[in-house]
């Protein structure tokens, strides 16, 4: 992992978010607390990204029985619980002051809570299962079935009516937004995926250690 | 419509999950750095 990318992603980080609370505009409708969407959707993306290392390392895993693919997926899914937490969390802040309530069961949001509880589980499995090469196999299997649920969360808000809004960024037509809410959004998603490499690189380093001082490297 | 107050919890939620599990992290590599510093 080149050096630079922690103070990099640090530095992009800090931008984002002095960006997000200065530079951009307030929403015509919305007002301020649509300052929110610079956290809320790059959180939820960059989970997306971590899930899809979950899948690819998981494969991976199951096809050469490699530790350090296992690593990598256990290092990506503990991630990818942070950043799907904090797009519900400030999703649910949203939620309050625009539609009136912290949450409801909503495709979109249920869809997403079940993504939550998916990767929990994965962690809870490889906490409880102790032969090291079982969890890892098991957990590999949750993995990639969890993935699933990403389309189904994507395309909730076309296939079921919801409250949730339908997509913004991630759609066939260019995004009709505001070009500096725009780069503001786009600042903050490249942020969230250097930090996600960055703290993913430090955790799979961490289990590699952890693995070699038990003797299973 | 304001609401600054949900904007700064929802960015001040984030800061300390983000900050938490970086320092968790750094913590537990530090301790194995320290404990094996011959082999790594």
């Amino acid at each position: 992992m080149p050096r630079a990318l922690g103070p990099l992603a640090g530095l992009l980080l800090v931008l984002g978010v002095a960006a997000a609370l200065g530079w951009a505009p307030p929403d015509a409708v919305q007002g301020h607390v649509q300052r929110i969407m610079y956290l809320h959707v790059p959180a939820i993306l960059t989970a997306y990204v971590a899930i899809l290392v979950v899948l690819v390392a998981s494969v991976a895993y199951l096809r050469s029985r490699r530790p350090g693919w296992d690593h990598l997926a256990a290092a990506s899914a503990e991630l990818a619980v942070c950043f799907i937490g904090l797009a519900i969390a400030t999703g649910s802040i949203w939620g309050k002051p625009t539609w009136g309530t912290w949450w409801t069961w909503d495709a979109r949001l249920t869809s997403t809570a079940l993504l939550f509880v998916i990767y929990l589980g994965y962690l809870l499995l490889r906490s409880v299962v102790e032969d090291p090469e079982r969890a890892a196999t098991y957990a590999a299997v949750v993995g990639i079935l969890g993935a699933l649920d990403v389309p189904i969360i994507h395309f909730s808000v076309q296939w079921w009516r919801t409250l949730h809004q339908p997509a913004t960024v991630l759609r066939p037509q260019a995004p009709t937004m505001d070009p500096t809410m725009l780069a503001v959004l786009l600042l903050n998603v490249v942020a969230f995926l250097g930090v996600f490499a960055y703290l993913a690189g430090r955790r799979y380093r961490l289990l590699t250690l952890a693995a070699g001082a038990a003797g299973r490297s | 419509m304001s609401h600054w107050g949900f904007v700064l919890a929802a960015y001040a939620l984030a800061a300390v999950v983000l900050v938490g599990y970086w320092r968790w992290v750094e913590r537990g590599l530090r301790a194995l750095e320290d404990r094996a510093p011959s082999r790594w």
